[in-house]
């Protein structure tokens, strides 16, 4: 019985060992958060302009999750110089501070933040090895990037190769990228999953072999898991009746063989002692005994006569 | 007075071009009739009556002619009218999983908890559902369209409902309509494919009865049963959550209130939208098309697939079983998880050839297994194609 109990602990915990993520649960800085720099770009000639006709330099954010992302009372934090940061405060009370899902938005770095939210109170110099940080409103760090100094030209970006992920690059005038202000920066312009399905499986038959397998595999744990669970139940039950009667084992699976009686038989026994105290209470009075009540209204037998006292009202 | 008069004849020809006796076309008439054809059913044959009344009185909502190009907002495709809000539920994927929470809060799982290996019957009938997307795939649908049509053979409406949103929505009213409309012919179609596959011997094969199932059993079977098929197939949460959240509310014993309102209210509120919504959905222009035949004539195909694979699994599997564990063949047509009526079939086509065996019971196990499967393979496919 002890083997017993150990193998099918054993075999529980494999199961939950398999079901564990290998993964863990943060992989560097890239997942901890929603809200990421995506793309910069430091000196703009002739790149994207802002709502006032000029060409200042940028830094996109980008909302990695499926769900909105509102970045008002987060900080924007810059640095070129050693112990020198300038901050910026991104203003609460814009509702285009929500960033929806998987989208992105901009933030000019023109030093003139009058001009909106969407315009911080510093500017980047691509000489200068460049620090940018977002912290939330708790001033805990969300994500950070550094651009190393002189490796962007006029209308370059540096950028995540694709929006989200940890690698970076140079994008923009000379290289084969292009710099995508609010916009991915890596463009699905096909369905890569439905193509391979349509060359790979024409009819069907690895996705019929494989489908199968899941749903067999997991309708097969389930089962195994079950009669587990139902072979301890059963040696539970035992045990507490053995003990409830003080009897052995051996005692008490003849005595539960013995009362393995199936429910059918109970039923037929509860049906027929039901049947047999209602027979005879039927045959004993077979009359029907429902008389009509007369009861002659007059003034005279009227219950308000017989009131010595009228009920107060 | 002549301006006036011409004023009167304008307006009122301009109220002729808004009736629907002037928007009709032949193919609103016939959508029509194919919904007082399943009122008809519902009523005079008492074929899956709350579903097909509905469905049926939906087709009717759904194909009133009326100027499309008023902007009136009444129809269902229309955004901001009242039925194109109700249609979100459907559109958007949330009725179905309400619909789950009710029958899991419905469901008594321990004829399949007292005989585990039912739940593989439950699974090999799901075969139904890759066999019609192997089908549509030679028809020429794209996989995703294949995968939401295979799952008409899950028999189980609000998976295909939800799966279909998901993966073709254009095709969801086709696949809606056909799904529930042989979930109402399970007793037309499997009875002969159950004779036509087992022998006189095999179909009064005894079953043991059922062990009883502790209250302990059934609290842990949906916790294990979530935990177990979601960490597998995250994609079916939404079904399978729902489900085994609604038989906990069941088993658990001390949420009687909730699990109450959730098989009661609940599901009569969401069946009512869901039926007439998906009914009103088969607008006579987006639904009469050569699509939609074939959609027809590949869910009876799948029906039939899942009930041949579910009961030769079962002859398959008595391979490997003692005698006294066999299992009836009859049973393995209640895999595909038209629950309670494809077990009903096991039970009365049983009853034909034993009128002492009583295969309702253990026909049970592979049925609510089959809507466990049927919602694990809607994960799968949705894991594979979106």
């Amino acid at each position: 019985m002890n083997k017993n109990k150990f193998g099918i602990l054993s075999m529980l915990l494999a199961v939950v060992v398999a079901f564990t993520s290998c993964k863990p649960a943060v992989e560097g800085e890239e997942t901890g958060s929603k809200i990421l720099i995506n793309e910069i770009l430091m000196t703009n000639e002739t790149n994207y302009q802002d709502d006032y006709g000029m060409h200042s330099a940028w830094v996109e954010l980008f909302n990695k999750s499926y769900g909105s992302y509102n970045v008002a009372s987060h900080l924007l934090k810059f640095s070129n110089t050693p112990g020198d940061t300038t901050v910026y405060f991104i203003p609460k009370g814009d509702v285009l501070t929500l960033v929806p899902p998987r989208q992105h938005t901009l933030f000019w770095a023109d030093g003139q933040p009058n001009r909106g939210t969407f315009h911080v109170n510093f500017t980047l110099d691509p000489t200068k090895e460049s620090w940018i940080g977002i912290y939330d409103g708790g001033n805990k760090l969300l994500n950070e990037v550094t651009i190393p100094a002189n490796i962007l030209a006029a209308d370059q970006s540096y950028a995540r190769a694709i929006d989200g992920e940890s690698e970076w690059e140079v994008r923009g005038a000379g290289t084969s990228e292009y710099v995508t202000p609010s916009t991915n920066n890596y463009t699905l312009d096909k369905n890569v999953k439905m193509e391979k399905f349509q060359t790979q499986d024409k009819n069907g038959v690895g996705m019929a072999i494989s489908a199968m397998a899941v749903v067999f595999s997991g309708l097969l744990l389930l089962y195994i898991i079950f009669r587990t669970i139902g072979k301890i139940s059963a040696w539970w039950a035992m045990r507490t009746a053995s003990k409830a009667k003080g009897l052995n084992e051996e005692e008490t699976k003849e005595a539960m063989a013995k009362g393995a009686t199936p429910g059918e038989v109970f039923a037929a026994i509860a049906m027929a002692m039901h049947e047999m105290q209602e027979d005879a209470h039927d045959y004993e009075d077979t009359v029907l005994t429902i008389q009509k009540v007369e009861r002659r209204y007059s003034p005279w037998n009227s219950k308000i006569y017989s009131l010595r006292d009228l009920p107060r009202k | 007075m002549g301006g006036f008069g011409d004023f009167l004849i304008q307006n009122l020809g301009d109220f002729w071009t808004y009736t629907g006796i002037y928007n009709a076309t032949w193919q609103h008439f016939a959508m029509i009739a194919i919904g007082i054809f399943f009122i008809y059913l519902a009523v005079a044959k008492e074929f899956e009556p709350m579903l097909l009344i509905p469905i049926g009185f939906g087709m009717l909502i759904g194909n009133i002619p009326f100027n499309m190009d008023a902007g009136l907002q009444v129809g269902l495709y229309e955004q901001g009218s009242v039925l194109n809000i109700f249609y979100q539920g459907v559109q958007q994927g949330w009725y179905p999983p309400l619909i789950f929470l009710g029958i899991g809060a419905m469901t008594d799982f321990s004829a399949l908890i007292s005989n585990p290996k039912l739940m593989l019957i439950g699974a090999a009938a799901q075969f139904g559902i890759f066999g019609a997307y192997m089908i549509a795939l030679a028809l020429g649908f794209d996989p995703m369209q294949a995968g939401a049509i295979g799952i008409i053979g899950g028999a189980d409406g609000p998976t295909a409902i939800f799966l279909s949103s998901k993966l073709a929505p254009n095709l969801m009213g086709a696949i809606a309509v056909s799904a529930y409309s042989y979930m109402a012919l399970v007793p037309v179609i499997q009875p002969p494919i159950m004779r036509l596959l087992t022998t006189s011997k095999e179909r009064v094969i005894r079953m043991k009865p059922p062990r009883a199932v502790s209250h302990t059993e059934k609290v842990m079977f949906p916790i294990i049963g979530l935990l177990l098929t979601c960490f597998l197939v995250p994609s079916g949460l939404p079904l399978l959550g729902m489900l085994f959240f609604g038989n906990l509310l069941k088993e658990s014993g001390v949420t009687r209130r909730l699990a109450e309102t959730a098989r009661g209210p609940l599901i009569d509120v969401i069946t009512i939208l869901l039926g007439v919504t998906v009914g009103a959905s088969t607008q006579a222009s987006e639904f009469l098309t050569l699509d939609s035949i074939l959609i027809f004539g590949l869910g009876a195909l799948s029906f039939i697939i899942a009930t041949t694979s579910g009961v030769l699994f079962v002859k398959f599997f008595n391979l490997f079983l003692s005698k006294e564990n066999k299992i009836n063949p009859l049973i393995g047509n209640s895999g595909v998880s038209a629950v309670p009526d494809s077990a009903r079939i096991s039970q009365h086509v049983g009853l034909e050839y034993d009128p002492t065996n009583y295969l309702l019971m253990h026909a049970m196990g592979p049925n609510v297994a089959g809507v466990i499967g049927s919602a694990v393979a809607a994960g799968v496919l949705l894991g594979f194609l979106l």
